[in-house]
């Protein structure tokens, strides 16, 4: 067989061609990055010159050196090292036993209103992964740190102190409970599709309830809790916002906080390091997941029928257990909201009597707000409405470009599983999950500062946002279309294939109206993403295309805290309602299939 | 003509060979069985032929025309192959109704409004599902899925139709109903068929011709009963027929030109051969005896002892034994036999079948007591 003649069949097969594309598109999107990263552990940056008396680009191992083997790496690298496990393990304990307890209550018993909660559940996870953190500083803040005391001091009178208003444990609380609902997904899609009889032989054999629990149930739910564990630890490794929040007020830094000091500020190259070993930490956590999920699969019965298994009554329980269970997801999804609101409303923060409340916060023109800077009112403020409109482009862009490579990707990969080249477009597609998004952003924008190729210099352009969201959120976009291809069968195509429907058609008649819903949560989770994102953004934008989050971070940093805290309503409503509309109209939506 | 040739036709999955150089001709008109164990390479060669998966090494012939060739590098898309596929799981398309299952095909072939019309009516009656049109797949049970499945793929008239055990997923009454019918359309297409079983008796009743796949490896291409009669090794022997043939290992010496003398610690034999017994002369050999030539007699001189009887009315399936050999035997009639009972058995009839030591046909022939 001629080369040209293995060419030609090998890109007769559309989803071949796709796979082509995509190796080069995002060989040079992610590992040049990489490559680009590696290298800038090992040289020195314009900011190091003077401290390291090299000249700029001489390729050095000091940064490594102070990193990894200096007096000064504990407060450098083990501390914030230590910090950040410390807070992560915290935050899956916190996660595992929130979200399975009620992915047990809403899978095994009688509990009332499941639809209700189970809806309410996911709240905290669509919501900013910092506005728990936010509502925890709202509420608790003391004034211990200087500055003014929160609602719980001003309705008590009492000072929270500071292990409990800050550093380790209301990080790990608020983390956790950002991804509790994520268990919850994750453990109770197994509780629903695990074979019932396998519980119920045990229930004949008169096993007492707590035994099937702990010696049925448990062992088969095991593969999902880790696999849950690990995606958590690795998604609160690389929080930025709620150790920004909650740590710095009592110098608590974490690799994160202690990424975007050294990055940001004189030893860039440190910074690289740190991103580095944050890289081969979540790899490595990657790939324990991998060999877990491969376990799963010769561990558990997965049927996908699930018979219907007696549920536990809770008797006198239930109606206590269900009030219980529905007011403290009420506190956890709308609490932070009330705060939000309240303290976009008063006029001297830390007095919330109703003399105090005023609407000029929002309403008030700029004459009406000399004390911040004349800025006017958000509902009339111009520079709001531009951030605001920015970040909806963004997010559609963002949710356009990797929704729909995504659905590429999870089509070829899929269908050329088993090859080579398909395992290498998926990790290639999925890498950008584990770089840090600081690091990430730093990195694009010093290779687009300047003109590459076809591709002009990309500074403060709005295209570098949309890059860079595209690039960081189509390991989402990917994996649903991943998931999405799994649950068709192939022969779902070939019918048309054998009928000689081109490919656009089986594409758009076929595939994609049969899996609408999983499409389009390829499309719904960047977006929401994008909307909510921070981190990524807050090195890349510029005040011409500043961002709803950015503009938030703004506000905070000038201490405008009513301006902060209406910001963060906004955004947290505006997701709130995409997520409603896109159930609503397409049916998608992340607790799909679970609740009662 | 549409006759379907494969000639040394390979397919490798990495190093797996699922296919191994597999020869065949599909004459037009046939209704052909591909019949082997499950992960023998069946549904691999069916996509083959569709073109739904590209062969290693070898050529494929569909009416005189080269679809796929490794050497002259031809490779003739699926819908230009003038064949239709039906899927063991139907793969009906969920968001679109029986209707629209059927004429989506037709719409893209440019049909003009009346003729898909015409068309879709006229397969919906052949295929009793008139009442089900407006229906989506989801809301019909599995034997009428199977029938929208059958009308979708007959739609644009293929002259070749591959089916994949297309009746797998039905209960024992519908699979008996479907046969009858997929042998009615089989007439009325005028269609060559080419059907994927793992099920011996389907693959019997239904083809005109049988291929016995094993491992990738072609075991036997011939009609149901030579098959059944003359199977060409003992995997042959073993997969086709229910109950199972009887295997006796003997050592043989040679009496003349057509009889053996075959014996092992249970049992002293004759077997006289049918035809010339050139090959062998003495050794180990096979005996190959169909439960229906171990007949019971009065004056039969084998006493056996009974093992199991399971009655079912029309017959009944013995398990024999005579010393360690266990034998099957039926019987028809609605007879039963107390466990531990003594009967006398024969062997009747020609059909024996003598295997060489490597489990190859040699002959067959009857046997005698000696
Ligand atoms: N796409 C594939 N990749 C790897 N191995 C395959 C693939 N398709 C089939 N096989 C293997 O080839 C062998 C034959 O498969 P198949 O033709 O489906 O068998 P069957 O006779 O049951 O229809 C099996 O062992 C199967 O595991
Ligand atoms: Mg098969």
């Amino acid at each position: 067989m001629t080369v040209q003649y293995r060419l030609k069949s090998f890109f007769r097969k559309p989803h071949n061609i796709i796979l082509f594309v995509l190796v080069l598109i995002l060989s040079y999107l992610t590992l040049v990055p990489l490559l680009t990263m590696i290298i800038d552990t090992v040289t020195v940056h314009t900011a190091e010159a003077r401290r390291l008396k090299l000249p700029v680009g001489t390729v050095t191992l000091s940064h490594w050196a102070k990193v990894l083997f200096d007096p000064a790496s504990v407060s450098i690298f083990y501390k914030p090292l230590l910090n950040s496990l410390i807070t992560s393990l915290g935050a899956c304990a916190i996660a595992l036993g929130f979200g399975g307890t009620f992915a047990w209550l809403v899978t095994r018993t009688n509990m009332k209103y499941k639809s209700l909660l189970s809806s309410l559940c996911i709240f905290p996870y669509i919501m900013p992964s910092w506005t728990l953190a936010l509502a925890w500083y709202n509420i608790f803040k003391n004034s211990v740190v200087g500055g003014t005391p929160g609602i719980f001091t001003a309705l008590t009178g009492i000072q929270a102190p500071n292990w409990f208003a800050y550093g380790p444990f209301p990080i790990a609380l608020v983390t956790g409970l950002h991804y509790a609902p994520f268990a919850y997904i994750m453990i109770g899609g197994i509780l629903r599709n695990m074979d019932a009889n396998l519980e119920e032989a045990a229930m004949m054999l008169n096993t007492p309830r707590s035994r099937i629990i702990t010696k049925i149930t448990i062992p088969i739910v095991i593969p999902a809790v880790l696999s849950t564990f690990l995606l958590v630890f690795s998604s609160a490794m690389s929080s930025f916002a709620v150790p920004t929040f909650l740590g710095l007020p009592v110098r608590y830094q974490v690799l994160t906080t202690q990424l975007y000091r050294t990055m940001n500020g004189l030893n860039p190259g440190q910074g690289y390091s740190i991103a580095m070993i944050m890289i081969l930490l979540g790899v490595s956590i990657l790939a324990m997941n991998q060999k877990i999920i491969g376990l799963r699969k010769n561990y558990t019965t997965v049927t996908g029928k699930s018979s219907n298994i007696a549920l536990v009554n809770l008797k006198k329980a239930r109606t206590p257990v269900s009030i219980i269970v529905a007011v403290f997801l009420f506190s956890v999804s709308l609490l932070p909201l009330i705060s939000f609101a309240l303290e976009s409303i008063i006029l001297r923060p830390g007095d919330y009597s109703p003399s105090n409340i005023t609407l000029q916060f929002w309403i008030g023109s700029a004459a009406d707000n000399t004390m911040a800077n004349s800025e006017p009112g958000l509902l009339l403020n111009p520079t709001l409405y531009r951030s605001l409109w920015n970040s909806i482009k963004l997010s559609l862009a963002c949710s356009l470009c990797a929704g729909t490579v995504g659905f590429l990707a999870g089509y070829a990969i899929v269908r050329g599983r088993g090859k080579k080249l398909s395992d290498f477009v998926n990790n290639l597609a999925f890498f950008p999950y584990l770089m840090p998004s600081m690091a990430f952003s730093a990195i694009y924008l010093s290779m687009f500062s300047i003109q590459r190729g076809p591709i002009p210099a990309l500074y403060g352009t709005f295209a570098i946002l949309v890059l860079a969201g595209t690039v960081k959120y189509l390991p989402f976009a990917s994996r649903s279309g991943i998931n999405a291809m799994f649950q068709l069968s192939k022969e779902i195509e070939e019918a048309g294939v054998i009928m000689g429907i081109g490919w656009w058609k089986r594409m758009t008649r076929l595939v994609i109206p049969i899996q609408k819903s999983s499409f389009i949560s390829g499309y719904l989770l960047p977006f929401t993403s994008c909307m909510r994102e921070l981190s990524l953004f807050i090195l890349l934008v510029t005040p011409a295309n500043r961002v709803l989050t950015t503009l938030l971070f703004y506000y905070n940093e000038k201490g405008w805290n009513q301006y902060s805290n209406g910001i963060n309503l906004l955004i947290v409503l505006i997701v709130i309602l995409f997520n409603f509309f896109v159930n609503k109209v397409s049916g998608a939506s992340i607790d799909k299939g679970i609740g009662g | 003509m549409p006759e379907i040739v494969l000639k040394n036709v390979t397919k490798k999955f990495g190093s797996f060979v699922a296919v191994d150089h597999l020869n065949m001709t599909i004459s037009d008109g046939d209704f052909i069985t591909l019949l082997g164990p499950s992960g023998c390479g069946k549904t691999t060669t069916l996509r083959m032929i569709a073109g739904l998966e590209t062969p290693t090494e070898g050529e494929i012939l569909i009416d005189g025309t080269v679809v796929f060739s490794s050497d002259k590098q031809i490779d003739i898309s699926p819908s230009k192959r003038n064949i239709g596929f039906l899927f063991q799981n139907y793969a009906l398309w969920p968001h679109m109704t029986v209707w629209k299952n059927i004429s989506f095909g037709l719409e893209n072939l440019k049909w003009s409004k009346e003729q898909i019309k015409e068309r879709v009516e006229e397969l919906l009656d052949m295929l009793k599902i008139r009442e089900f049109a407006a229906r989506y797949p989801a809301e019909l049970s599995g034997g009428q899925q199977q029938r929208v499945a059958i009308a979708r793929t007959l739609a644009t008239n293929p002259q070749i139709l591959l089916m994949d055990e297309p009746l797998s997923n039905l209960d024992a009454k519908l699979r008996m109903e479907m046969r009858t019918e997929l042998k009615r359309l089989h007439k009325e297409t005028k269609a060559t068929f080419v059907y994927v079983t793992h099920d011996q008796l389907e693959a019997m009743t239904l083809a005109t011709k049988i291929c016995l796949l094993d491992k990738g490896l072609l075991q036997q291409y011939q009609s149901p009963l030579t098959i059944y009669g003359k199977p060409a090794n003992l995997f042959v022997a073993d997969f086709v027929g229910s109950p199972t043939m009887n295997f006796i290992r003997c050592e043989a010496k040679s009496v003349d030109k057509h009889t053996l003398k075959l014996s092992n610690q249970v049992l002293c034999l004759h077997f006289s051969a049918s035809s010339d017994l050139t090959g062998v002369t003495g050794g180990p050999v096979t005996l190959g005896i169909r439960p229906e030539s171990v007949t019971l007699s009065e004056d039969g001189k084998l006493k056996t002892v009974v093992y199991s009887s399971l009655p079912s009315g029309m017959e009944t399936i013995l398990r024999l034994q005579i010393g360690d050999l266990l034998l099957n035997s039926v019987v028809f009639g609605s007879l039963d036999f107390p466990v531990g009972s003594e009967l006398n058995i024969s062997f009747s009839g020609q059909s024996v079948v003598l295997f060489d030591q490597e489990g190859t046909f040699v002959t067959t022939g009857s046997l005698a007591l000696a």
